[in-house]
């Protein structure tokens, strides 16, 4: 059964009515193995007037499916030493099972019956919107999360699949039954348009047995289509949202950018990382924490999906401090789009990049995110192999025209959410 | 492989004349290395005035030292593609940074440099100051911390548990450079550190590095361990507070044991029952990300039920006797009286009846299956072993997994009688209040 193999290399394997089937290598000397299916089930796909559904349902895929109530679900995964863990995103949702790879097959069959075939139980309905309920009044009141949620409400037109957290209001979750669940679960946990992702010991061949066996049963095969309204360029503004009775101001600045199948991508990465992406070795740390002593983190994060994406920059400071930090992230901001990047810095950002893919292999979890991101974008099976060459071909212009393009400080949004100083 | 059911790495272990312990766990299949430096220095051996002073240095020991200039250790390691940090907690401060293969002499070299000699500028220190008034101003953003810190300010007088690690706004805001120097000085040193490797390395050339590089340090590091005693909890100590927010906020805390007393075991057990972590033999991915658990007696009887959105347990054991806590956020509408009478009940029941044999049978299986995948990769085994051999030993690990597996129901109901004490007990109540203004 087992094949030793290159974790950086992800094979893909016939479909499944529709189901995509890849495979990787678990790191050597690794005993868990990890599985995931990822399906077009995300937010965006919420129906109008039901905000909220998506997440409602991704989550309770983890509270009880076939003969399992979510009692029984949680004493079977935990008798397996195993996990199971949700997640929701504006294009997909995902369901990932990590446990030990010498139960692999009885595991992923767990993951079929989860994804497959869900309860829905009144019961769990009432729990998860409660929570959800609390949780958008977390949203709204913690400045982090409202300096987000202002942002990308001031970058997406209405209906864009970007646009919000994915969390609803109040009024639309009210509208959530049991069966629009069962709806759309029915037509977004397809075959068409879908992942099934698996890290371990097992050849291809034998992996495509086992998803045969239990990943017949889809309702739907076709994938649903996402509409993506058109984005309207913003030109450059500041939004402000006081939170009486905060220490501290948080600041979120950002934009529309491109997606992950752009062929800019690679110079657009590292126009990110030598701006704030790589932690102490970029920018903002360096001239905002490391200099200044303004921030605790200052950080920026490019965030390619498949159908668009946005870039973002992050930093908490206090109230007296806040519109001179907003102006010297501004600065960072405008400076790598005015001035090209020294070869220099370039370089050692970039074999900072490189140099850390080791590190992602630590473990089967982390090599597994790797390969769940490379078969989501439909890249390459060899793309991990080929990302050095491909960053280290990039030059300094091109990072500087990158940044221009995917990070347009002309048309990019401030949100200030804490205790501001009143005027 | 030890004959528990721990899947530890071979651990070479040895110790410098100056007194630094050192833990070799190689595996020749890791691509990665990973240094892990703890020292037996945290909140606890600071005092009022200076309190925030370990997690201070923690900052400073990345700002200079002799060969490693400000900005370079960051430098050195990143640039090759390595990861580091550290985090400061009230018994232990770590620093860890993990590195291709290759690169394993950069954070041996570094940590060597900076266990003796960091610099602490005034200049530096200047700057940092307010780099960790923006730390704590971001945790006081979170009705959490502010409750969790209450709550400890309120359970103790005396010992130093009774302060956060990031310490008071006012210390943070009068601390002196020559203070946090004077502190580095006395506690930090081979004598008060373990050195911890693991991962892809030759283990007898590493050995000879380390022996190169860190045995000409002097042997410092004053005796860490602490003389206050906080007197035995006479009475409930209540306190209410104020702020933004969604929905109320209780946490409770029990005077608690510390990891040294033999009622350990059975309180862990205790904790995965009611609030369903099995913490440090939790199956994988514990670090990733919080997860519910539908068995756990608090979200059966409170979040289940409606009354609380969330709701769990928590207990670290420490050096000295710390709190076990309770907390939970209420549903919408419910009260914290209601809430605090659900928590009540979940923790008299099981001091009266104990756990079921299937909740006792369900936590040796949990225990069993995540001692079984708990070392993967360098930086994960670098952590467990460095926390075992800090707070005690390496093999303190194996003998806790062994005790756990064999506390018994009535072990559980006594530690249960003997934790739960009205006269123990602390409570803190979060009231959310405020409005947003948007401009």
């Amino acid at each position: 059964m087992s094949s030793a193999g290159d974790p950086l290399r992800i094979e893909y394997g016939r479909e499944v009515n529709g189901l995509a089937i890849v495979r990787q290598s678990s790191p050597a000397g690794a005993a868990s193995f990890s599985a995931t299916y990822v399906g077009p089930a995300g937010w965006g796909f919420d129906p109008a007037g039901e905000a909220g559904t998506a997440r409602v349902v991704n989550q309770l895929l983890g509270s009880g499916a076939g003969s399992f109530d979510r009692v029984a679900l949680a004493r079977r995964l935990d008798s397996a030493g195993a996990t199971l863990t949700t997640e929701c995103a504006p294009e997909s949702g995902e369901v990932t099972i990590w446990g030990p790879a010498e139960d692999w097959e009885k595991l992923l069959g767990l993951l079929a019956t989860v994804v497959l075939r869900p309860r829905f139980e009144d019961a769990d309905l009432e729990r998860v919107l409660r929570q959800l309920s609390e949780r958008q009044m977390r949203e709204v009141s913690q400045p982090a999360s409202r300096a987000e949620r202002e942002l990308y409400r001031a970058i997406y037109p209405e209906g864009h699949p970007y646009r919000t957290s994915g969390l609803g209001d109040r009024r639309s979750i009210t509208r959530i039954d049991a069966d629009r669940l069962h709806r759309f679960h029915r037509a977004h946990y397809t075959s068409g348009d879908a992942l099934l992702v698996v890290t371990g010991p097992a050849r291809l061949a034998t992996v495509e047995a086992v998803a045969v066996r239990y990943f017949s049963e889809f309702d739907e095969h076709r994938g649903p289509t996402l509409r993506m309204a058109t984005v309207r360029r913003p030109t450059a503004r500041t939004v402000s949202v006081r939170l009486d009775g905060r220490s501290e101001v948080d600041i979120r600045m950002g934009g529309d950018s491109l997606a992950r199948s752009d062929p800019n991508y690679p110079a657009a990465f590292l126009a990110n990382e030598v701006l704030g992406g790589r932690g102490q070795l970029s920018r903002l740390f360096q001239r905002i924490r490391e200099r200044g002593g303004w921030v605790y983190h200052a950080s920026s994060e490019l965030e390619a999906m498949r159908f668009g994406g946005h870039w973002t920059i992050g930093a908490g400071t206090a109230p007296q401090n806040a519109a001179k930090v907003a102006t010297m992230l501004t600065h960072e901001l405008e400076r790598i789009e005015r001035q090209e990047i020294a070869s220099r810095e370039l370089r050692e950002v970039r074999e900072s990049a490189i140099g850390e893919i080791p590190l992602a292999l630590e473990s089967t979890a982390d090599a597994h995110e790797l390969a769940v991101e490379v078969a989501y974008h439909r890249l390459p099976g060899d793309y991990l192999l080929r990302w050095p060459a491909l960053l280290r071909s990039v030059r300094p212009t091109e990072v500087r025209e990158a940044a221009r393009s995917a990070m347009d400080p002309a048309r990019a949004v401030t949100v200030l959410a804490g205790p501001l100083p009143r005027r | 492989m030890p004959s528990s059911g721990v899947r530890r790495p071979k651990v070479r272990a040895f110790r410098l004349v100056n007194g630094l312990r050192v833990l070799l766990a190689p595996n020749d299949d890791s691509p990665t290395s990973s240094v892990w430096v703890w020292y037996r220095v945290g909140s606890k051996n600071e005092h009022p005035g200076i309190t925030g002073a370990s997690h201070w240095v923690e900052h400073m020991l990345f700002e200079g030292s002799p060969r490693y200039p400000k900005g370079t250790i960051d430098r050195a390691v990143l640039r090759v593609g390595g990861e580091l940090n550290a985090f400061t907690d009230t018994d232990f401060t770590a620093y860890f940074t993990t590195v291709p293969r290759d690169h394993l002499s950069v954070p041996l070299d570094f940590e060597a440099d900076r266990m003796t000699r960091a610099a602490i500028t005034d200049e530096e220190v200047a700057r940092e100051r307010t780099v960790i008034h923006s730390e704590r101003e971001g945790n006081e953003n979170w009705p959490e911390f502010r409750v969790e810190e209450e709550l400890f300010q309120l359970a103790f007088r005396v010992h130093p548990y009774r302060w956060d690690a990031l310490g008071r706004r006012r210390d943070i805001e009068q601390m002196s450079a020559e203070q946090l120097r004077q502190y580095y000085r006395q506690f930090y040193g081979p004598k008060n550190a373990v050195l911890v490797v693991a991962g892809g390395f030759d283990p007898r050339t590493i050995e000879a590095e380390v022996r190169r590089r860190f045995s000409p340090l002097p042997p410092w590091g004053d005796d860490v361990s602490v003389r206050d005693t906080e007197p035995a909890p006479s009475g409930e100590r209540r306190a209410f507070l104020r702020g933004p927010g969604t929905t109320p906020y209780i946490q409770i805390g029990w005077r608690s044991p510390a990891l040294a007393d033999p009622s350990t075991p059975a309180v862990l057990v205790l904790d995965t029952i009611l609030g369903g972590e099995s913490r440090i033999f939790s199956a994988g991915m514990g670090w990733r990300g919080r997860r519910e658990h539908p068995t756990a007696r608090l979200y059966r009887a409170l979040v289940e039920k409606g009354i609380a959105v969330r709701a769990t347990s928590g207990w670290s054991p420490r050096v000295y006797p710390s709190l076990f806590t309770v907390q939970a956020q209420a549903a919408s509408g419910v009260s914290l009286d209601r809430l605090e009478r659900g928590i009540e009940s979940v923790v008299s029941r099981l001091t009266r009846a104990g756990p079921t044999p299937r909740e006792l049978s369900d936590v040796r299986v949990r225990i069993r299956r995540g001692a079984a995948l708990a070392y993967e990769g360098a930086t994960g085994t670098g952590f467990r072993i460095g926390y075992f051999a800090t707070l005690d030993s390496v093999t303190l690990e194996d003998e806790l997994y062994h005790r756990l597996l064999r506390v018994t129901s009535q072990a559980v109901q006594r530690a249960a009688a003997q934790l739960f004490r009205p006269e123990a007990r602390v409570v803190v109540r979060y009231e959310p209040t405020g409005a947003t203004h948007d401009e």
